[in-house]
């Protein structure tokens, strides 16, 4: 059962557009592996790949040791849940399921009991005669889940599956999907534009941007060690300084930051990243002492956004807008309101140093 | 890796046949390799005939033995040469009384807030469910030598019998066809701009001429084009109430079975061809344009119409759907009458038909619709599925194909099959079976786009949730694809039908001693004299076609139910 889903040197080519552009990727069986990144990336151009429904312009997918490029879809028993769910709309929820196993010519009564077992799997008993269009979209969505897995494959694609849904049954089915493989066992591909969905679900996840994959690693990995600006903003939030290096000091406006580790960078122009909820509120949630004095800034608050777990300050910074995130049971103690002054402490390791700044895709 | 998945594992016998899938890659080429063949051995094949005998001395290929001494010696000829005048007078003037009625019609259905809309669009178009010679029968009853109105009432000795009577004719054949193009496109144009001019200031006359008007721009001219087309080459109306003005249909006709001059008949079936295909094309760039300007949001509330405009597109709406309703009635009731005008006793003689075939026509009619129906839509459906799927080469090709038999006019086409087809070894020839290919291939383009059409509203994702489930094409389109299509294909088998019991022109060549349609009927026992019974046998079919319409209604009413699922659930 240890079969390996390996991309080599792949890369797909539309006429002068390059959609995939030379990715490798070594995927191990039983683990759940997540393609994240914004529209028009080739996250979804490379499932299709591996699915088989596009030729790859080069390279080499390999499957159990073996070249399977011209492998037809059929026979490469992978299941795809697709974004659009397409469950066949004349037939039932039963029929749905039992597709893929009559078309293997299964005797009809395993196909009856394989049902049965799916349909508890995922909570559907009861839903047996029903038709699509009768049931709620996370129904459908399970539906779909059931008629991949019931050919049991090997590997389980999942093309945006839960976009269609609203934001309560999405972290639900999530869940659901969760569970799964970890009951299955599956390899689980799943493709997926919402950055908490991904680092939710995923053993490993693989940013992706124009082709290209930017950096692969665990949701903690990607969270806190961001390896590019855009990973940096694209995965949860990030404050953006332009700075400048002047004798291994960082200059940012009139201000003075220290940061660790500046010895192997020689450029003049360096971006500092830092999240919001690593700034912190002096003598609220540090301490004075704590904090390296060059670090500190005295700034005015401008909005204040209750968000429910947190509070987030937007204040300006030598022109710049930022925001500061505040657990609500630290801001209840203070509780502060526009035009009212704070002190802001910036960690030096919280910083994360860049030499290059993302282009912006509106 | 997880010990409970060996709980849900399949066990290893059941997988996938190689053997099937390696059949399956040969599938789709070879029923795109089938359908190419069709159009090409039974309308390509035909055309070329035509062009043959026309173009070449003896209907001989050869350089040697090209010539245009057809095509001057029909210039030269006067009584022929006439006939493409004739043609073009009857149906430039048709064109424009036709585009004209129908705008103001369309116009009332969607620019004003006047009653009985469902009842008026229901009667427009009910020219359809009765052949092409209905109008002229009624106009003959009405306006004839012994008309109703004429010799009865008014006591003249005016007829109606010539280029009036075809132009008259014409114009109630060609209302519904320009009604449905021309109530689309102002439906489709926004109501708003009209609003907004009006608040601007500009008075009514000037949004109507500076708003309304423009904006409708193309479904006029596609209308136009599409009403030009059928009029000069239809051939029912003209036979019967066209007299000794000769138009080119009827020329055709006459050289080819009066005169036994096929080359004569191929050479003015090639001049028809001209103007018909350049409104064919016409109308082609002009739907591609009309696309881009259809607006997807643009279905707002009319505003109430003034009283005066209610009130005089009310009266309007009602006189051209009671001329439409008098032809019908007319014809009905002159079936039923015993001596029309004189003796208006009812009687159910003129029911036996006089002539030599009679009912088994009207059978012969029946059986050949229903093949038509049924092989036309599956064959259009298959046709549009193979389209669907990705074969650039192919798909490109049988495209031009399928789109060309619209472009050509059926009695062309039916004087193609004689041609072509009236060799021993051509065992179809002289049986219904001609008959039914030939009505199929006539009709083809109208099916084929609309079975794409139906075929693009399925969630592409669903075929390739087949596939990935280990689905072959069969079992796909089987399966999936042809019960989603249901609606779509009994639509399909309706269309079909409809115009195999109605259409003429295309099977006046392809009638035999042994083989006889009720359509073609009608124009015999015409000739003869017996026009009571041309009248009841034109009723017959419309009595069939409206059952086979409302069998349609139960039909759809039932899958109706199952389809709201139509497109995948997104």
């Amino acid at each position: 059962m240890s079969k390996k889903l390996v991309l080599e040197n792949v890369s797909k080519h539309f006429g002068s557009l390059i959609a995939v552009n030379n990715v490798s990727l070594e995927i191990e069986p039983g683990e759940f592996l997540c393609f994240l990144g914004p529209s028009g990336c080739g996250k979804t151009t490379i499932l299709r790949m591996i699915t088989g429904f596009e030729q790859a312009t080069s390279g080499n997918i390999i499957y159990d040791g073996k070249i399977i490029n011209d492998v037809i879809p059929q026979k490469r028993d992978f299941g795809i849940v697709f974004q659009s769910y397409a469950l066949f709309p004349n037939m039932t929820v039963n029929q749905n399921i039992a597709f893929g196993l009559k078309m293997r010519k299964v005797p009809q009564k395993l196909i009856d009991e394989r049902v049965v077992e799916i349909l508890a799997l995922l909570g559907l008993t009861g839903w047996e005669r029903h038709y699509p269009s009768q049931l709620s979209g996370g129904q459908q969505q399970r539906v779909a889940l059931g008629r991949a897995i019931a050919i049991n494959p090997n590997v389980l694609l999942l093309d945006e599956p839960l976009s269609a849904l609203d934001a309560k049954i999405r972290i639900r089915l999530r869940t659901v999907i969760k569970r799964l493989q970890e009951e299955l066992g599956v390899t689980m591909i799943y493709v997926t534009h919402d950055q908490e969905e991904a680092l939710a679900l995923a053993d490993r996840v693989v940013i992706m941007r124009e082709g290209e994959f930017r950096q692969i690693g665990s949701p903690l990995e990607i969270y806190k060690e961001p390896k590019t600006s855009f990973i940096a903003e694209f995965v949860g939030t990030s404050n953006f300084l332009t700075c400048t290096k002047k004798n291994g000091k960082i200059q940012f406006g009139k201000l003075e930051f220290m940061v660790p580790d500046l010895s192997d960078i020689e450029e003049e122009k360096i971006y500092l990243a830092i999240r919001p909820e690593n700034i912190e509120l002096v003598d609220v949630t540090v301490s004075g002492e704590n904090c390296v004095p060059s670090n500190v800034v005295d700034v005015e608050v401008e909005v204040v956004n209750f968000l429910g777990a947190i509070v987030r300050i937007a204040f300006f910074l030598e022109g710049e807008e930022m925001f500061v995130d505040v657990p609500e049971k630290e801001f209840a103690k203070i509780t502060l309101k526009r035009k009212d002054e704070m002190k802001l402490y910036f960690p030096p390791d919280a910083f994360y140093v860049y030499t290059e700044m993302f282009r912006k895709l509106i | 890796m997880n010990d409970r998945s060996k709980e849900y594992a399949l066990p290893m016998e059941y997988g996938i046949s190689s053997t099937r899938m390696e059949i399956d890659k040969f599938i789709i080429p070879a029923v795109t390799i089938f359908i190419a063949l069709l159009l090409f051995f039974f309308m390509l094949f035909p055309l070329s005939a035509i062009l043959r005998l026309s173009f070449f001395k003896g209907g001989q290929f050869g350089i040697a033995n090209f010539t245009l001494e057809n095509f001057q010696r029909y210039f030269t000829t006067s009584y022929t040469l006439n006939a493409l005048w004739h043609s073009l007078y009857v149906s430039i003037a048709t064109t424009i009384i036709v585009t004209v009625v129908i705008f103001f019609f369309a116009y009332a259905m969607t620019r004003t807030t006047i009653s009985g809309k469902t009842i008026f669009r229901n009667i427009i178009m009910m020219p359809l469910v009765a052949p092409s010679i209905i109008q002229a029968l009624a106009l003959i009853y009405l306006f004839g030598r012994n008309g109703l109105i004429t010799a009865h009432f008014f006591h003249t000795s005016w007829n109606i019998y010539g280029s009036t009577g075809i132009i008259i004719s014409e114009v109630l054949y060609c209302l519904p066809h320009a009604f449905v193009i021309l109530y689309t496109t102002l439906s489709a144009v926004d109501i708003r701009l009209d609003e907004a001019a009006e608040s601007l200031g500009a008075t009514p006359f000037k949004v109507f001429t500076r708003i309304t008007l423009p904006s409708a721009k193309y479904g006029i001219f596609s209308a136009a084009a599409l009403t030009f087309n059928l009029t000069i080459t239809d051939f029912g109306n003209p036979v019967v109430i066209g007299g000794n003005y000769n138009v080119l249909a009827t020329e055709i006709y006459s050289q080819v079975t009066n005169l036994y001059r096929f080359d004569l008949g191929a050479t003015i079936s090639i001049i028809l061809l001209v103007p018909s295909l350049m409104a064919f094309i016409l109308n082609y760039y002009i739907s591609r344009k009309t696309f881009s300007m259809i607006s997807g949001a643009a279905k707002p509330v009319i505003p109430p119409s003034r009283p005066l405009k209610k009130v005089s597109y009310t009266i309007y709406c009602w006189l051209v759907s009671l001329s439409i309703i008098v032809i019908f009635a007319t014809v009905v009731i002159g079936s039923f009458v015993k001596i029309w005008p004189y003796d208006w006793s009812l009687t159910l003689e003129h029911y036996s038909f006089p002539s030599i075939a009679g009912y088994s026509a009207i059978w012969t009619s029946l059986w050949v619709s229903l093949f038509v129906g049924i092989g036309g839509s599956f064959l259009t459906l298959v046709a549009g599925y193979v389209m669907e799927t990705r074969r650039p080469f192919f798909k490109q090709f049988i495209y031009l194909l399928s789109v060309m038999p619209a472009a050509i006019p059926g009695l062309v086409m039916g004087l193609g099959y004689i041609l072509a087809f009236n060799k021993p070894y051509y065992f179809f020839y002289g049986t219904p079976w001609i008959i039914v290919i030939n009505i199929i291939i006539c009709n083809f383009t109208l099916g084929i786009l609309s079975s794409i059409s139906n075929l693009r509203n399925i969630d592409p994702a669903i075929e390739e949730a087949s596939i990935s489930l280990g689905g072959d094409t069969v079992k796909t389109f089987f399966k999936i694809i042809f019960p989603l299509s249901r609606v779509a294909f009994f639509q399909n088998f309706v269309y079909f039908f409809m115009r195999s019991m109605t259409t003429i022109s295309a099977v006046i060549f392809l009638v035999s001693a042994t083989v006889h349609l009720a359509s073609i009927e009608i124009i015999m026992l015409d000739n003869d004299g017996w026009t009571a019974s041309a009248n009841a046998m034109c009723t017959c079919i419309i009595v069939i076609v409206l059952i086979m319409l409302g069998i349609l209604q139960i039909v759809s009413k039932k899958t109706g139910k199952r389809e709201e699922g139509l497109v995948s659930a997104i």
